[in-house]
């Protein structure tokens, strides 16, 4: 062949190579634009507008930031809810899936059934999980309060108290913590037996294997596991806004006047997503909740950037899983 | 990969009584806090199949144990709400996004595992910051979008997304896609096979348990989803999901605690039921996302 | 030739056979109006419908479509995705303020100029929270007002000749009537305050206070109306007695609102305050209760105020883009000054029927029980809360506040009360911020 035949052969191959990696992408590109790029554009350039989907966007500018920043009484309960969640949730969890999970991997019978019965709640659906736990932990009625009763102790008032809404909360988080536990328990036992052995060999005890093989091994699965709850914790809706709606006894039904459920009780379920729902799908608020979902966004991305640029530190990429 | 035997390190010599003894203390410890820890697990469950088998008073006093059972509340709850229809809804919404995922994730995961091009790890990324996305930042423009369509109060707006690729099947299927030794693609290249057909048939049937994995995880994602149907259907009862209308339960005719108990372990129960038909490959998809990722 | 001739033939007699079905189809169906009503109990719902057949029947050319359980939010997002029926109606006045100001609910001026309703047909009350700022978009359709109901049996048994007339009187009948199990916990509550507690809004007891909310200019004045902080000490010093979390301890317990098992009706509450569509709720699920209704205290320093009320109530309108709009407003027209119908369903319902003739209508069937409620709606201090640019989020602000000084979150009352002032002004600003209501 000439050399010019050949070069216009390898173009026409690449051109339809990249016809063919177009055509694979393309859902992914129409989905990405429309749902992702789209949104985002959309959602900067209504948090300058006053909109209610009732009339069309009216600019004010940065009057939304304004009102977020400053006037709006329920944000500054919002935020730090979310964040104690993130704060005391995921360390929580990621420490209680670690514990069993190493238990587990020590235990030489029924590792199956402990491992299903773990899992399973992580399973049910949140609203089904939910409901469960404000019925059983209600005060009077509930099945937890009355065995303590039985043992001596006055229950707390759980759902219905404000110091106690989220523990109560983190109970159900902890009860779902299946997931977590079934990836650490996968990956503690696949760290590599001989590196025990040499540590046996050069005098550790159990806690010090831990320390030094175990953790450091599994700390990519770790890391994996904060990121993925610290994004729960902000995007963290369901389970707060059942449980607020239930807990407060409100028909939602017949009259909608009052809006008790919301953050029930006393704003302690008040968190950052739920008042951007009530904001915008409920106070008519639409511009405004964009621009909370502007500083949600912000938010999200230095948090993850954060512990990112942190687990360099702490975490052994044994084999770059990003790259 | 997981592995639920466990072998041990080397090969044990009789040890010294006072090391058995000690270890067995530690087993038994171990096991009892794994006991404990299974008790305390299952326990809400078990709270909730009690009151489930109440009386409407009983549920509301604070008695343990029902008297009689009343094993006819889980007949009750299907004609005090309309649970077939939320049922079908489900299903309507979990089969179409499923399917939708499969279909329009596994080329993209594809092209981004097997093929080389320009951009593609930056492509990658981008799938990646998808994922760390809370759905609270797009919600509102999708939301006045959908409205403009008409089509808020349908499941459309919550099944049609699906269908344009979803960030975590794409990793997850990348993940795997990039385990797949390059030999047993070059045998089908060789023997005269395009890329399309290559993906259609050699790598499907490679990727089954990551395939199986992924559908898995949108059926139960789908199933359990509550935000988005709430939010677009939340206010069209005909079209509710069994989350909303399980959310909503309790006041729809002010039912009592008994049938919503019941209510929710029916809507537990398929759940339940999926994860002991397809145990192997929940365990083996779940692994694929924390180890290998 | 033959052919083409039968096949003309035969294409000609399909087109006329389906010609002379559309046209009379055209001519035969009925223009369909769907109607949203908030009403879904079980009798309610029933009564609504039954006035509705018989419109139905007085008109062939349209037929009704009840839907019940309606609810602002469903409201609001059936106008947003251009899905809204022919007629909505909501159970209460606090979002009028957007559905004028956007416009999202159809401004009846016209209408009502073109078929001779004048707005002094209705009471001053309802007058008010049917429109904002001059825009009507919505005319009452049924009122509610609220009262004090109570045990008479408990009332024989603690003692308590009459009902109280003062807020002081009110707070010692409550202790008089409370009564403490064995172990501790309440086995029945005199009256429990309680905002966010069944019917406990802000607004319906500060009522009794002759507190008003906003001045001339639409300013906040809770702190400038001693009524506020009278009412809020009142109220908080009758929960302290109970003890904050023993009430929130006793209301975990308790039955739901609208079902069979509510407190009041089993006894476990010896007086409420209720809305007057309670009586019939009583009537329906628990006749044998022996109860009286009165009017709802009053603070001690207005006696003038004994025999007012807040009032509110159900409002019905046409969305924007709704259809039939004419006859949707006949209907309309219909529902909320036809004397026999507002008769029908007060008696049904056991709502206040929302005109003045209709008050005075002999339909209306006399209900010792009910007498009571009909009073407060015509009296002449009876009030209402404001309409607002921010709708229901005006008032839940408030609620929110004072859920937080009645768990004791509030050192300083005064400067709480200055606090929300400014936030309640804020937010009305911040909802007339350029867009949606002038």
């Amino acid at each position: 062949m000439v050399p010019l035949e050949r070069r216009r052969a390898r173009r026409r191959a690449e051109w339809r190579r990249r016809r063919l990696v177009l055509l694979l992408m393309s859902p992914w590109l129409v989905g990405f634009s429309l749902f992702f790029g789209y949104p985002l554009v959309m959602s900067a350039y209504l948090s300058l507008n006053h909109y209610d989907l009732l009339s069309p966007p009216r600019w004010i500018g940065l009057a939304n930031y304004r009102y977020l920043f400053g006037e709006d009484a329920q944000v500054g309960p919002a935020i730090k809810n979310t964040l104690w969640m993130i704060a005391v949730l995921v360390p929580l969890q990621v420490l209680f899936a670690l514990g069993v999970a190493l238990m587990l991997a020590r235990a030489r019978q029924g590792i199956g059934f402990f491992r299903t019965v773990f899992y399973l709640p992580a399973l049910t659906p949140p609203v089904a999980a939910t409901l469960g736990f404000v019925y059983i932990l209600n005060p009077v009625t509930g099945p937890v309060n009355n065995i303590l009763k039985h043992i001596g102790i006055n229950g707390p008032l759980w759902f219905q108290d404000p110091a106690w809404a989220k523990p109560s909360l983190v109970l159900l988080g902890l009860w779902g913590v299946g997931n977590t536990m079934v990836i650490f328990l996968a990956a503690v036992l696949d760290v590599p037996t001989h590196l025990y052995e040499s540590a046996e060999l050069d005098g550790a005890n159990w806690l010090q294997r831990l320390r030094w093989v175990t953790l450091p091994t599994i700390s990519p699965v770790i890391l994996f596991a904060v990121i993925l709850g610290v994004i729960q914790g902000l995007q963290y809706f369901t389970q707060a806004y059942v449980a607020g709606n239930i807990a407060s006894g409100q028909a939602s039904q017949a009259g909608d006047v009052s809006s008790v459920g919301f953050g029930y009780p006393e704003d302690s379920t008040l968190f950052y997503p739920v008042l951007l729902y009530q904001h915008g799908f409920s106070d008519f608020q639409m511009g405004y909740a964009s621009a909370m979902a502007m500083l949600l966004l912000a938010v999200s991305f230095a948090v993850t950037l954060v512990i990112v640029l942190n687990s360099r530190r702490w975490v052994h990429h044994a084999a770059g899983a990003l790259k | 990969m997981s592995a639920a035997g466990i072998t041990a390190p080397f090969v044990r010599r009789r040890r010294p009584a006072a090391v058995r003894r000690r270890q067995f203390l530690v087993a038994v410890a171990n096991h009892a806090f794994l006991i404990a820890a299974a008790i305390a697990f299952l326990a809400p469950i078990g709270f909730m199949a009690l009151t489930a088998l109440m009386t409407s008073d009983q549920a509301l006093s604070s008695h343990l144990w029902p008297h009689p059972f009343r094993w006819h509340n889980f007949v009750d709850v299907f004609t005090t709400a309309p649970i077939w229809r939320w049922t079908l809804n489900t299903l309507q919404y979990s089969v179409l996004a499923t399917i939708g995922v499969l279909v329009s994730s596994i080329p993209v995961a594809y092209a981004l595992a097997r093929l080389r091009w320009r951009g593609r790890n930056v492509a990658f990324m981008i799938v990646l910051i998808a994922l760390m996305l809370p759905p609270q930042v797009s919600v509102v423009p999708l939301y006045v979008m959908w409205a403009k369509l008409h089509l808020v109060g349908t499941l459309w707006p919550v099944i049609i997304p699906n269908w344009l690729g979803d960030a975590f099947s794409i990793f997850l299927l990348r993940q795997f896609f990039l385990t797949i030794p390059e030999e047993y693609l070059d045998a089908a290249r060789v023997d005269g096979c395009g890329e399309l057909r290559i993906l259609f048939t050699v790598v499907t049937r490679l990727a089954k348990p990551a395939i199986a994995a992924v559908a898995l995880f949108s059926f139960l994602y789908t199933f359990n989803d509550f935000f988005l149907p709430l939010l677009y259907t939340g206010e069209n009862e005909h079209n509710w999901v069994l989350q909303i209308g399980l959310s909503e339960f309790r006041s729809l005719h002010q039912v009592q605690w008994n049938l919503t108990m019941a209510a929710t372990l029916l809507v537990m129960a398929p759940v339940i039921v999926i994860f002991f038909l397809a145990q192997k490959a929940f365990v083996e998809g779940v692994t694929l996302t924390g180890v290998k990722g | 030739m033959k052919r083409v001739a039968i096949i003309a033939a035969l294409v000609a007699v399909v087109v006329g056979a389906v010609a002379a079905v559309a046209g009379g189809a055209r001519q035969a169906s009925p223009t369909k109006l769907t109607v949203w009503v908030g009403w879904s109990a079980g009798h309610e719902l029933t009564v609504f419908k039954q006035v509705a057949a018989e419109y139905d029947k007085a008109h062939p050319d349209i037929t009704l479509n009840i839907v019940g359980g309606i609810t602002d939010t469903k409201i609001v997002a059936a106008i947003r995705s251009g899905q809204a029926p022919e007629v909505v109606s909501s159970f209460n006045s606090y979002n009028v303020g957007i559905y004028c100001g956007t416009g999202a609910w159809r401004d009846l001026a016209p209408f009502m100029a073109k078929s001779h309703i004048k707005a002094s047909m209705f009471p001053a009350a309802t007058q008010y929270y049917t429109q904002y700022e001059g825009k009507r978009c919505a005319l009452p359709l049924l009122a509610d007002t609220y009262g004090l109901y109570y045990n008479t049996t408990l009332f024989k048994k603690a003692g308590i000749k009459s009902p109280p007339k003062t807020m002081t009187e009110l707070a010692a009948d409550a202790k008089k009537l409370t009564e403490k199990n064995s172990d501790g916990s309440f086995k029945v509550v005199g009256l429990d305050p309680m905002i966010g507690f069944y019917e406990n809004v802000p607004e319906r007891w500060v009522a009794a206070f002759g507190a008003k909310w906003t001045d001339a200019k639409g300013n906040s004045i809770l702190s400038k109306q001693p009524g506020w902080a009278k009412w809020l000490k009142w109220h908080k010093s009758l929960l302290d007695w109970y003890g904050y979390k023993n009430l929130v301890k006793f209301q975990a317990g308790l039955g739901d609102e609208f079902s069979s098992s509510m407190a009041f009706e089993i006894g476990k509450l010896a007086m409420v305050m209720d809305g007057e569509w309670r009586v019939a709720f009583i009537q329906n699920e628990h006749p044998e209760l022996k109860y009286a209704t009165a009017p709802l205290p009053a603070d001690d320093a207005h006696p003038e105020l004994y025999g007012s009320g807040y009032i509110n109530g159900t409002i019905i309108g046409l969305p924007k883009n709704g259809s039939h709009v004419d006859q949707a407003w006949e209907l309309v027209k219909y529902l909320t000054t036809n004397t026999h119908a507002l008769a029908v369903l007060s008696n049904g319902l056991r709502n206040v029927p929302s005109t003045s003739a209709s008050t005075r209508s002999k339909e209306l069937t006399p209900d010792a029980h009910f007498a009571p409620f009909l009073k407060i709606f015509s009296h002449p201090k009876s009030g209402t809360s404001p309409i607002t640019a921010s709708g229901q989020s005006y008032i839940n602000l408030v609620q929110q506040f004072v859920i937080k000084y009645q768990a004791g979150k509030v050192k300083d009352l005064a400067a709480g009360l200055r606090d929300t002032d400014k936030q309640l002004d804020a937010q009305v600003k911040q909802a007339k911020g350029g867009g949606g209501v002038p």
